[in-house]
């Protein structure tokens, strides 16, 4: 008895230590810098080589990405940008075609509330670089006048890959999207190493595959007005979850926030929410409805989101109402001590 | 049971309840703040004792304090200030990042409830 005893402990023991260190050794962490901001991936059950060579090929996909795709650095976009700007046909490059074709039609299913061509309005407000700007606002007549040019994505024609426009104010600038088609880009190589369980976050937004061991990913959102989380989501199979919030990149003068989610049809910040939340297949859907239904606003996300393909959606207003419709309240679960005002819409189809 | 069974016995007994609490309930001691620094493998800070650390990045060196279970960036060399206008963290999850500087704070927990924090 008391030998059985001493062995049933020892056993014990064993667990209880070694339990914890194949927890840690479960997934991969690993993160750098692109995009301007942090980038993320965690993987699940993948032998650290494997790991860590694939993650270095995610680094160099995004690191020659941003290069191509920056709006106001040298480059193939920006020497696209510049011929359009004197009515010039361009050629686009190779790795960038896909990517305006996509941003073209995502533009036209959110009725111009993404719009992927108002680069000098966001280099107006000084959103284009890294650095925020610091306490001046841009000039009233100045973005009254880039409004009035109203450039679309109707202004621009792609047949085969050389590219026109009809308006010279249009300017690609592809924050509000490059980085969710970035993700789904990291996903692809994930893949292609047989990696089947993986996270990959870029500043807070994220694409999931497959799932952490026996359960699912477990994802926290943030709260727009406080620091912590507001409610969470469990996702498996393959997922992408995106957030626009005013929090996010934003200056202030004389006690007023200025943020980077700019309404084209006024030419400021859109004013009426302050997140939105989506869950979609793919990132870069979900990146550029984040941006149009922060812009439409409490009025008119449902119907954006109906016209985007999108069935998940949470939008917090200014006031601090949660817009949602059904099939998100199902997913979403609020922390406890939230005082959530919900405002349920009609179901997405 | 000799009398080194019966310290073996105690032992076990003893240590048990210890390792069951510490590793499946944490402590505060596991709370901690993962700093990373441009390509750096992050380094891990418990949150106590208070003290502060200078980190170095490409523009010079950021002053992070740690306190009272929270952190913060105390200064940087960036243009923009907004890493240390973020002020406090002090939740799970929470994240502030010197861009220009290529250096992050994220609080984290030896149990975190979460694999990825949506913001």
């Amino acid at each position: 008895m008391t030998a059985y005893f001493i062995r049933t402990a020892a056993l014990l023991l064993a667990l209880a230590a070694g339990g914890c260190g194949q927890h840690k050794g479960e997934v991969f962490h690993d993160q750098f810098f692109a995009f301007g901001t942090l980038v993320d991936v965690s993987l699940y059950g993948v032998e650290p080589r494997l790991a860590e060579s694939t993650c270095r090929k995610i680094e160099m996909d995004f690191m020659e990405m941003h290069a191509s795709w920056h709006a106001w650095q040298p480059g193939p976009l920006a020497t696209l940008n510049g011929r359009l700007a004197n009515l010039e046909p361009a050629t686009i490059e190779a790795s960038l075609l896909p990517l305006l074709k996509e941003a073209n039609r995502l533009s036209r299913l959110s009725t111009g509330l993404f719009n992927p061509v108002i680069g000098n309005l966001i280099a107006l407000w000084g959103f284009h670089g890294n650095a925020l700007p610091i306490g001046t606002l841009p000039d009233r007549a100045a973005i009254r006048e880039l409004v009035a040019q109203a450039p679309s994505v109707e202004n621009v024609t792609i047949r085969d890959s050389i590219i026109t426009s009809d308006n010279p104010s249009v300017a690609y600038d592809l924050g509000g999207f490059a980085k969710g088609y970035a993700i789904d880009r990291a996903i692809e190589r994930l893949r292609e190493s047989g990696i089947q369980n993986a996270i990959v976050n870029a500043g807070g937004d994220l694409r999931a595959i497959g799932q952490h061991g026996e359960r699912p990913w477990r994802i926290g959102i943030r709260h727009p007005r406080e620091t912590g989380i507001i409610a969470s989501l469990e996702i498996s199979g393959d997922t992408s979850v995106f957030t626009s919030g005013d929090y996010e990149r934003f200056f202030e003068v004389e006690g007023r926030r200025y943020h980077h989610i700019i309404d084209p049809r006024t030419g400021y910040p859109a004013d009426n929410t302050a997140s939105v939340t989506v869950i979609h297949s793919d990132a870069a859907t979900a990146d550029a409805a984040a941006t149009a239904l922060f812009v439409a606003g409490p009025a008119e996300w449902l119907s954006t989101a109906h016209n985007m393909g999108i069935r998940y959606v949470m939008l917090i207003d200014t006031h601090g109402t949660i817009h949602m419709n059904p099939a998100m309240q199902s997913r979403i679960h609020f922390e406890p001590g939230i005082d959530a005002n919900i405002s349920l819409s009609a179901p997405l189809q | 049971m000799t009398r080194a069974d019966r310290i073996l016995v105690l032992l076990i007994v003893c240590t048990l309840p210890f390792l069951y609490v510490h590793y499946w309930f944490g402590n505060e001691s596991a709370n901690f703040v993962l700093i990373q620094s441009g390509r750096s493998d992050p380094v891990t800070e418990t949150l106590q004792p208070n003290r502060r650390l200078h980190i170095a990045g490409p523009l010079g060196e950021s002053v992070i304090e740690i306190r009272d279970g929270r952190t913060r960036f105390v200064s940087s060399p960036c243009k923009s200030q907004v890493c240390v206008h973020s002020g406090w963290l002090s939740s799970t999850g929470g994240f502030i990042a010197c861009l220009p500087n290529r250096i992050s704070l994220t609080l984290a927990d030896q149990h975190a409830r979460f694999d990825a924090i949506n913001f």
